[in-house]
């Protein structure tokens, strides 16, 4: 059942033609189809897609899920309307205008419609920018204030964004992660038993 | 409302020190009805440490919106995330007031366990060199007590509650019955070796003493280093009111607790002199309800308890019941906090931690122990630690795609942390009275709070970020960078002090034995009664205090002195 086929079957009253136990787990799957559709409340389509490409480049899907695969642009749309202030939130909308800005300056096109080398300048820049920033503002501040992810630039909030997306999500944990909720044991200082390539951050995983 | 019952005893509060007070008293035979403010834990239903962050709304970054308007102070704490915030209460029902420029920072929880529910298991005895500051120093009056009053209930309640550590033979931080330590991480090695070779016989790096259970204990189970205490513990590992003594008291048959009872004020009998009974709001229904005991123990916090006493004034006591010495309220301590250093340990890159240990290293206090610091009464401890960095490094980082991927999911370096909390000087100029302008969310009058941090507690954690540092550099650390939290007062959780013993009832609240001079069958064996502050976690002094006070007054009761 897609999206279209569950609107109908809501709308039309078809299944009521249906026995009433069939009738039942058909309303049942419709409504489970709808939920998993994306419900934007922040994010304009546009900006949707500008942020799933970004996520997706930041931690792509390689042996494991990437962040697309974990529904990263969701958990951000989700952030922006209910966690950040309306401040905080401008700021990400504009800093997201201003990624359009600098690719329509550079290459002539929306972010979305670069190539990938094109984009990979984009968040090289952006990278360099929030370094900068980063500098000025510690040197503006000599200490201790809000958490970074509250007073930082539009990039430095997408790359917090995208890395707890990822990383709290149950792929990127216990995928990448290896996290247990409950370990097999606890050892102070053991040495990694995995090749290097696929060296966990929590502990190796059963044997 | 009047309630017919007479109990042998009320316990005002169940967290901490309520809970060893219901259990003390009702395995020694006692009726005893536990007042506590807030609602009922059900663990199986409120414990949330196997939750995962991704079943979390905003994946464990907390509902900052609502808790920046509901709990902008509580939120404040490490502990107080999504998962644990409803432990802590609400600022917006709980006010309490402060000076202009002197902020003080009350953290709170209210329900039955009070914060035994998310405090930081860190256990320590003290010492004589605790208990003999003041009298040494000639600082406020001398503690009633000496370690030999205390060590055999030290012993009592670290049976009992279960204590993880490593005995070291310390003057200065007794040992404790221990249960076996946990194990130090790679890093947290490198830095014992590096002070025992830099600082022989001065410094010494240990695991924390900690109120986890590392083997079966008391039918309860071994921790099983999932991590996040704070937020509950359906296997009993840690102790805490919930976990360990309230079950023990309802076990004896003889315990009624009664949660959703918030204690207005005491009722006072002027002729025999004595606490009769309790006024009681209901936090529901805001019935007014009255309860009365034959011994009343105000177990509610340092600063609730005085609260209490201050708002069941008398003709007779007009400052506050218990009171004839003025120091009621006074002489507020906490632990100066938030000084020290981080750097790397190099080496050990090819080894991790398995598991999640909900527990530090701790180095014992080495100041004003065998010499003399020219700038600074007292001293400081170091908590801490080591982790590897974990992806959150990455944020920072500009780098992106596979290779970016794969190298933040790789374990980090090896950081260690030195973290200070320093003794807390009394002060009388540090106190709490009733701000006769404010009520919280049951009418009740709140506090106001004047506290300020003096000249030694300064010194002393400018001091912690120095050593820190000297001390990271001598075990090869590298990147080391200093810190200093400029917290105000309260923030270390351990306000202590407002109705301090002493032996002399013109100076002091309460005798040797946690007994009010003025009311004889009232005990206040919470923070309050504390004379001096140390820079050891107090909690488990509290229960010690406890438990000791609760032997007292049931030994005077049958002496029929109460």
């Amino acid at each position: 059942m897609n999206r279209r086929d569950a609107l109908q079957l809501l709308a039309t009253g078809a299944a009521l033609q249906l026995a009433p136990a069939k009738m039942m787990a058909a309303f049942r799957e419709a409504r489970a189809v709808l939920a998993a559709q994306s419900t934007l409340k922040t994010l304009d389509l546009h900006q949707d897609a500008t942020v799933k490409a970004m996520a997706e480049m930041i931690l792509p899907r390689t042996e494991t899920p990437g962040a697309a695969d974990v529904g990263a642009a969701d958990f951000i749309d989700l952030m922006l309307t209910e966690w950040y202030q309306d401040s905080e939130r401008s700021r990400f909308l504009a800093g997201l205008t201003d990624v359009d800005a600098r690719s329509q300056d550079l290459f002539h096109n929306d972010f979305v419609e670069c190539t990938a080398n094109q984009q990979a300048v984009i968040l090289n820049q952006l990278g360099e920018q929030m370094i900068e920033d980063e500098l000025t503002r510690a040197e503006a501040a000599k200490s201790v204030g809000p958490p970074p992810e509250a007073s930082s630039s539009f990039y430095s909030m997408l790359r917090w964004l995208t890395l707890t997306a990822y990383y709290t999500s149950e792929d990127g944990a216990t995928l990448e992660l290896h996290y247990q909720i409950i370990p097999d044991r606890h050892a102070g200082c053991v040495e990694i038993t995995l090749p290097k390539e696929a060296l966990p951050k929590e502990g190796p995983q059963p044997q | 409302m009047s309630e017919t019952t007479l109990y042998d005893a009320i316990v005002i509060g169940s967290g901490m020190t309520g809970g060893w007070a219901a259990k003390e008293l009702t395995e020694k035979g006692l009726k005893t009805l536990v007042l506590e403010a807030g609602r009922s834990i059900v663990p199986e239903e409120d414990y949330v440490e196997h939750v995962p962050a991704w079943e979390m709304k905003f994946r464990g970054t907390g509902d900052r919106l609502r808790m920046r308007n509901d709990q902008p102070i509580q939120s404040t704490c490490y502990a107080c995330d999504e998962w644990s915030s409803k432990f802590f209460v609400s600022d917006r029902e709980h006010p309490y007031t402060t000076e202009a420029g002197k902020p003080f920072r009350w953290i709170r929880g209210r329900q039955v366990g009070g914060r035994s529910i998310m405090w930081g298991r860190q256990s320590y005895r003290w010492s004589d060199l605790d208990f003999e500051a003041n009298l040494r120093d000639g600082t406020a009056i001398d503690w009633p007590i000496r370690y030999a009053d205390i060590a055999p209930w030290y012993d009592h309640v670290e049976q009992f509650a279960g204590i993880s550590g490593e005995a070291l033979g310390l003057p200065q931080l007794p040992d404790s019955k221990f249960l076996p330590p946990m194990e130090l991480n790679c890093a947290e090695k490198v830095v014992r070796e590096a002070m025992a070779k830099h600082f022989p016989g001065e410094r010494v790096l240990t695991i924390g003493r900690a109120a986890i259970l590392t083997q079966n204990h008391g039918g309860r189970a071994a921790c099983h280093y999932c991590g996040p205490c704070e937020r509950g513990c359906i296997t009993r590992s840690y102790f805490s009111s919930v976990n360990a003594t309230l079950p023990a008291a309802e076990k004896t048959g003889r315990m009624t607790l009664r949660p959703y009872s918030v204690v207005h004020s005491l009722i006072f009998d002027a002729r025999t002199r004595k606490a009769t009974g309790v006024r009681v709001i209901d936090a529901q229904s805001r019935a007014a309800l009255e309860f009365h005991g034959k011994v009343i123990f105000l177990c509610a916090s340092a600063l609730e308890s005085v609260r209490i006493l201050f708002n069941s004034s008398t003709t007779e006591f007009p400052n506050g019941l218990a009171n004839s010495s003025g120091e009621l309220g006074h002489n507020l301590m906490d632990h100066i906090m938030g000084a020290g250093a981080v750097a790397t340990i190099p080496g050990n890159e090819d080894r991790i931690v398995l598991g999640r240990r909900p527990n530090g290293v701790y180095m014992p206090r080495f100041r004003n122990v065998k010499t003399r610091h020219r700038e600074f009464l007292r001293g400081y401890a170091f908590q801490g630690g080591a982790e590897r960095d974990g992806w959150d490094r990455g944020v920072k980082q500009t780098g992106f795609g596979a290779n970016f991927k794969q190298s933040i999911s790789r374990p980090g370096p090896w950081r260690f942390t030195f973290y200070g909390f320093g003794e807390c000087l009394p002060n009388r100029n540090n106190y709490i009275e009733i701000d006769k302008e404010k009520m919280d969310a049951w009418g009740i009058p709140v506090l106001k709070i004047h506290c300020a941090w003096s000249e030694n507690e300064l010194a002393l954690r400018e001091d912690m970020k120095i050593t820190a540092a000297e001390m990271l550099a001598a075990a090869g650390g590298l990147k080391i960078e200093t810190f200093m939290e400029e917290d105000p007062p309260g923030f270390a959780i351990h306000e202590m002090g407002t109705a301090r013993m002493g032996r002399d009832a013109k100076t002091s609240v309460l005798n040797a034995h946690n007994q009010a001079h003025d009311v004889k069958n009232l005990f206040i064996t919470d923070g309050g009664a504390m004379v001096s502050s140390s820079c050891v976690n107090p909690s488990l002094t509290y229960m010690a205090l406890t438990a000791r006070a609760c032997d007292y007054a049931v030994t005077q009761m049958k002496k029929g002195e109460l």
